[in-house]
């Protein structure tokens, strides 16, 4: 893309968020005039309204709407706190600024209809972007945590500034809140992999994988925060690299990974923008834990009831995944990404990874 | 040492009635401090209104009560009744089963005891003598008598030790006694509490009561209709006993038994008459004096089976819908009051009854317990007040048994309601001697449900609707409020002019009232 053709999607991008927001005045305008009692449909987020999608493998909204009608004494305060962050995100996006929702919660003590709690100003907040199909980055508010950091050869473009992620200290580029305003300037690798532990983040660095591997690496920092899904979501669809995720060897690294191949239920109505569905879990496995013979600690029952929840979950329902979760709960083990260090520092670099790309290319 | 019987027998004596009374003074409800005292109040205020009522007087009562030492007290209660002829004061005050209310009629008091057994407790707790005044008619000029008087109890007679005429300018009856061993009370069972209830049963009625600590107490005149005398009615025959025909045959001035039972009791023809001729084979032409015990048991017994006509009910005088509600609004100041009087029915077959009900709520209904109003329960039988012996009693056990919560009361016990329950009947089936309670007769405890049922819904009614106006207000607040500023911020947002929303403000408020009335509301 050429600068110009850049510029002009970012308009774009900008335009379409203001007209959305704009018409969305104008409907309730419209009703006044039509002398109809204004009321807005927003699509339901209830769990029986979340449906997997097997042919997009990620989670979709259904097609349930719920009513926020200026008729309705429980909803008029709902419609009212919709048309007030409205107005304040199409400022925000004008003035290309960007806002917390911390910010949004307490910027709307000044409004004639307040919210009583942050939790209420984030449902309102995710109110509009289902409303509106747009998400909430695009409407000019951001989350409060950063991204994940990123370490390989990749040049970004963050309004004037250009980044080289090889330069940027040990700890790598951190992804940004408003990664859609990040343009991906040049890039010399094959993959990425993304590990769950800062700590095997810096173990990749040290022992040089970034070169090893031709990869990206990707130190989620836990669960994966939108910004980082997002950007995985990018480099996967716009670079065309695989993206491999290596967590614990539990339930827990198990739904991270699987969270940023086939997104969350709570997200459902933004997944099309966060998932990707062609990311892969490399590991740790059950099958690791015995092939390696690593280290574990016992299941806690905490462990074994979500391992159990996740067997029934839509997303695992593949033959792979129900297997190893079988395995697991065979076994009643688990292990941490960092146990190989059983073989010595560099193993899990010089043996592990090598060996299951191998397996996953 | 064997004693032979005319030895044993000297000492048997006969007792007069005052002087069984006096050995037995509970049998007249006076037992205990507080509720002696009460039952004063009742029999002095029943007689003056029965008095007034009955000379076409609405009734106006002075009751001064002061506390000399602990325990013991002086009372003067002064009535404008018609007064007392000079001849019969003694009878009223001083004689015992004299009166005249010996019928079969509605009526407060029924045995005669009331006034002279007052005496009889100041007498035997003070040794003091009984002041009267009384002052009335005579020859269309107003005559009045004090006289100081003394009951002989071994003759049950009146001994008049003073005697002087005074000066009256209005007719009525003062009577002065002295009491110890009684104790003045703001409780339920207290003084009190009587005429504060004796006024809503009576709302006709204007007390003035002076209490102890000189605190003077006004109850108005909530209503200036006097009650209709009730008219006395013949007994109905599922309503008597053996004796009862034995006792009529011998007063009967008439010569043949047949129309002794024509005229003695109600719903009985000659047509009923031959037809207990046939089927008892009782010779019924013969002399009333002639009636056998068995015979007259045998009658009884058919009467039981046989179906008469339900008892008339001209005798009944029920105080009424209006009256009621007069007397609770006056005494209670409550938001709400709902009454109703409902038709004669009959318990035991042959005694007629009605009972009426009132429900108040809020003001000054229900009873102040702390700093809690809980709901209070005013049994009433013949416009008299019931203030002892709540447990047993039928309106008591008919209220308990009411689920409230289906009336959309959900704690009975702690809401701010006075229920009065009213019954009226020549013969009200007292569960005992002090006239306290009724008895729960299955006839008469459906119906002091189905009344109590009635005006609850209409309570229920109420309370709804005050809940309703309530979120309403609510709701239009809302509305208000929020509707200005959310359309002038989405004209905001839509970069136009604020329109006109006052149509869609009226509709918004108008489906907001029909949803809360759960009237249809118009989807659009």
């Amino acid at each position: 893309m050429n600068n110009d053709a850049k510029l002009e999607a970012k308009l774009n991008r900008k335009n379409i968020a203001i007209n959305k927001l704009k018409s969305l005045g104008e409907t309730i305008i419209e009703d006044v005039h039509q002398n109809k009692v204004p009321a807005l449909r927003v699509p339901s987020r209830g769990t029986s309204n979340i449906v997997y999608d097997d042919i997009k493998r990620h989670y979709v909204l259904g097609d349930r709407y719920g009513k926020r009608s200026l008729g309705n004494v429980k909803q008029i305060k709902k419609i009212g706190q919709m048309v007030y962050t409205a107005n304040f995100c199409k400022d925000l996006v004008a003035r290309e600024k960007t806002a917390t929702l911390r910010e949004l919660y307490y910027i709307s003590e000044g409004w004639d209809v307040d919210f009583g709690d942050q939790q209420e100003s984030n449902i309102v907040g995710e109110d509009l972007e289902v409303t509106l199909g747009m998400t909430r980055e695009d409407l000019g508010l951001m989350p409060e945590e950063d991204g994940a950091s990123v370490y390989g050869k990749i040049t970004l473009q963050e309004g004037d500034i250009e980044i080289n992620a090889l330069r940027a200290g040990k700890s790598g580029y951190t992804i940004s809140p408003t990664i859609d305003e990040v343009e991906f300037v040049d890039h010399d690798v094959k993959r990425v992999i993304a590990v769950e532990t800062m700590g095997m983040f810096h173990r990749m660095v040290q022992e040089e994988a970034y070169k090893k591997f031709d990869t990206l690496i990707v130190g989620l920092k836990g669960q994966a925060a939108r910004a980082t899904r997002r950007f995985l979501k990018r480099v996967n669809q716009e670079l065309k690299l695989p993206v491999y995720i290596c967590n614990d060897g539990d339930p827990w690294g198990f739904h991270i990974a699987m969270v940023i191949i086939s997104g969350s239920a709570k997200l459902a109505h933004v997944n099309h923008d966060l998932a990707t569905p062609d990311a892969k879990f490399l590991g740790v496995t059950a099958s690791d834990i015995i092939n390696y013979d690593l280290p574990t600690d016992p299941l806690k029952d905490i462990d074994v009831l979500r391992l159990k929840e996740l067997s029934k979950d839509p997303r695992y329902q593949d033959e792979n995944w129900q297997m190893e979760i079988k395995k697991m709960l065979k076994i009643g083990k688990k292990a941490e990404q960092q146990s190989f260090s059983k073989y010595g520092l560099e193993y899990v670099v010089d043996t592990y990874f090598p060996e299951k790309l191998e397996q996953l290319e | 040492m064997e004693r032979q019987a005319g030895e044993l027998f000297e000492e048997f004596q006969e007792l007069t009635a005052s002087e069984f009374f006096r050995k037995n003074k509970q049998m007249l409800g006076f037992s205990g401090k507080i509720r002696s005292l009460t039952i004063v109040f009742h029999e002095l205020i029943t007689n003056s209104f029965d008095a007034a009522e009955e000379a076409g007087i609405l009734p106006e009562i002075k009751i001064d009560l002061q506390r000399l030492d602990k325990d013991h007290y002086v009372l003067k209660h002064s009535d404008n009744g018609p007064g007392i002829p000079e001849d019969y004061v003694t009878k009223v005050f001083c004689t015992m089963f004299a009166g005249s209310k010996f019928r079969n009629i509605q009526s407060r008091g029924q045995q005669g005891l009331g006034c002279s057994g007052c005496v009889l407790l100041s007498q035997m707790t003070t040794g003091k003598p009984a002041k009267v005044t009384s002052a009335y008619k005579e020859n269309g000029k107003i005559k009045a008598v004090e006289m100081v008087l003394k009951m002989d109890v071994k003759t049950n007679q009146g001994l008049v030790l003073e005697k002087r005429e005074v000066e009256a300018d209005k007719t009525g009856v003062q009577i002065e006694l002295h009491f110890k061993d009684v104790s003045y009370s703001l409780s339920e069972q207290g003084a009190y509490e009587y005429i504060r209830r004796t006024m809503i049963g009576n709302p006709h009625s204007k007390i003035i009561f002076r209490d102890p600590t000189g605190h003077k107490y006004i109850f108005k005149r909530a209503s200036d209709v006097i009650p209709p005398l009730p008219k006395e009615v013949l007994p109905h025959p599922k309503g008597v006993t053996a004796d009862d025909l034995i006792f009529m045959a011998k007063h009967t001035d008439k010569r043949r038994f047949r129309s002794l039972l024509t005229s003695s009791l109600s719903r009985m023809s000659t047509k009923r008459v031959n037809e207990i001729q046939e089927i008892t084979g009782i010779d019924l032409n013969k002399r009333p004096k002639d009636m056998q015990w068995d015979e007259a048991e045998r009658i009884v017994e058919l009467f039981a089976k046989m179906d008469f006509m339900a008892p008339p009910t001209s005798g009944l005088i029920p105080i009424g819908k209006e009256q009621i509600e007069k007397g609770m609004i006056e005494i209670l100041n409550p938001e709400f009051v709902a009454s109703t009087t409902r038709k004669p029915v009959t318990y035991r077959g042959g005694v007629a009854f009605i009972i009426e009900a009132g429900i108040a709520y809020g003001g000054d209904s229900g009873r102040m317990v702390g700093e809690q109003r809980k709901a209070e329960i005013m049994r009433f039988a013949n416009r008299v007040p019931l203030t002892f012996d709540q447990g047993s009693c039928a309106i008591t056990e008919g209220l308990k048994s009411i689920d409230w919560k289906r009336y959309g009361i959900r704690d009975m016990d702690n809401a701010p309601i006075t229920i009065f329950v009213n019954i009226v009947s020549t013969q009200v089936p007292y569960l005992s001697t002090g006239k306290q309670s009724v008895a729960p007769e299955p006839e008469i405890l459906h119906e002091v449900r189905q009344t109590t049922m009635k005006i609850a819904r209409q309570l229920q009614k109420y309370l709804r609707a005050k809940k309703a106006a309530k979120e309403e207000a609510l709701r239009a607040k809302v509305f208000d409020t929020y509707v200005p500023v959310i359309l002038k911020e989405a004209a905001n947002l839509a970069e136009t002019e604020v329109p006109d929303y006052q149509p869609v403000l009226e509709k918004v408020t108008r489906r907001a009232q029909a949803e809360l009335l759960g009237e249809p509301v118009d989807e659009e």
